[in-house]
């Protein structure tokens, strides 16, 4: 069966390359999240997988939003899509819990890479 | 207000060199976004200039844009806006999409504004490298007007206290079509000291 994603990202543009990178590759998009606090409710609501977050978004960033998917779910699999990948921030996103940490701009094949690691 | 010639020459180079590190770092990232194209940046030039120059370099205050502004904050506070005129920003989404693009419609905008986003995340990313400062972007801001109106925006949301700006004004090929971009670093406070202090050694106006 395939692999069910949650994609958050503040940008309808960026979900919509990540959904079709994901669809291309077997992989379901169970729902997608523009902020962090969508992205915490559909957590709780889709039980997804794996989860693509971003950082930088409205609302509730991506670091708080996957401490609270945590805080809820241990077993959570969060890999991070964000365009900062400045040190202290990818330390702070793994500290969080995060699996991974994808820079911005991505690479499909990098993208494919670490979600069947983390969720395979 | 300190102007532009209170800067030492080598104050001057530094700010010009941190543009030249960020414009190398967008244009990879702009580069991967496109997805793997070559695209070839005519060398930008990078000037720092005083604020009511600034307009001439994106083709004088009527000339319609798109902007897209970022608040930095973390080790350091500016402003970062990322302009470019709106045909090079149809083409821009044109070669995104993979189909030319005639409007500027609600996906063309959320594209653009995740362009400016990766831009201006991996200027940041370099000048973090470079000073070991830890500089987090806002969720960006997106505006099609007048140059004119996008400035002013963002100049009334800003405490300014320099009167100069680091501009990059950059020009890519890509397929044969050619974009004009400007990204403006417009500090505040203190941040200019900052970095003159970590990468120079020295206080600004010594």
């Amino acid at each position: 069966m395939a692999k069910r994603v949650l994609v958050v990202d503040d940008t309808a543009f960026m979900r919509m390359s990540l959904r079709n990178v994901l669809e291309k590759n077997g992989y379901e998009v169970a729902g997608e999240a523009a902020d962090g606090e969508e992205a915490v409710a559909k957590y709780q609501e889709l039980k997804p997988d794996v989860v693509t977050m971003d950082i930088t978004m409205p609302k509730k960033d991506g670091i708080t939003a996957i401490k609270e998917i945590l805080a809820d779910d241990p077993g959570a699999k969060v890999v991070v899509c964000s365009a900062m990948g400045q040190k202290p921030m990818v330390i702070e996103a793994l500290s969080a819990g995060a699996k991974d940490f994808l820079v911005k701009p991505f690479q499909p094949e990098r993208v494919i890479e670490a979600l069947n690691k983390v969720a395979g | 207000m300190r102007s532009r010639d209170e800067l030492t020459p080598m104050q001057q180079d530094l700010l010009r060199e941190l543009g030249n590190i960020g414009a190398g770092n967008a244009t990879s990232a702009l580069s991967t976004l496109l997805g793997d194209k070559r695209l070839d940046m005519v060398v930008p030039e990078v000037v720092v200039c005083s604020l009511p120059d600034t307009m001439g370099l994106v083709g004088g205050p009527e000339m319609v844009v798109v902007g897209i502004y970022i608040t930095m904050s973390g080790d350091a506070d500016g402003h970062i806006a990322f302009m470019l005129p709106k045909d090079s920003a149809l083409s821009l989404v044109g070669i995104l999409v993979g189909m030319p693009v005639e409007e500027l419609d609600e996906m063309a905008l959320s594209a653009l504004q995740e362009v400016g986003n990766i831009v201006v995340a991996s200027y940041l990313n370099a000048l973090s490298d470079m000073t070991g400062l830890k500089l987090v972007p806002s969720v960006p801001a997106l505006a099609v007007d007048m140059a004119g109106a996008v400035w002013g925006a963002i100049l009334a949301g800003a405490q300014i206290t320099e009167d100069f700006i680091t501009v990059i004004k950059a020009a890519f090929q890509v397929d044969g079509t050619s974009l004009d971009a400007l990204i403006m670093m417009i500090p505040e406070a203190d941040y200019f000291e900052r970095i003159f202090s970590i990468l120079l050694g020295t206080e600004a106006g010594e």
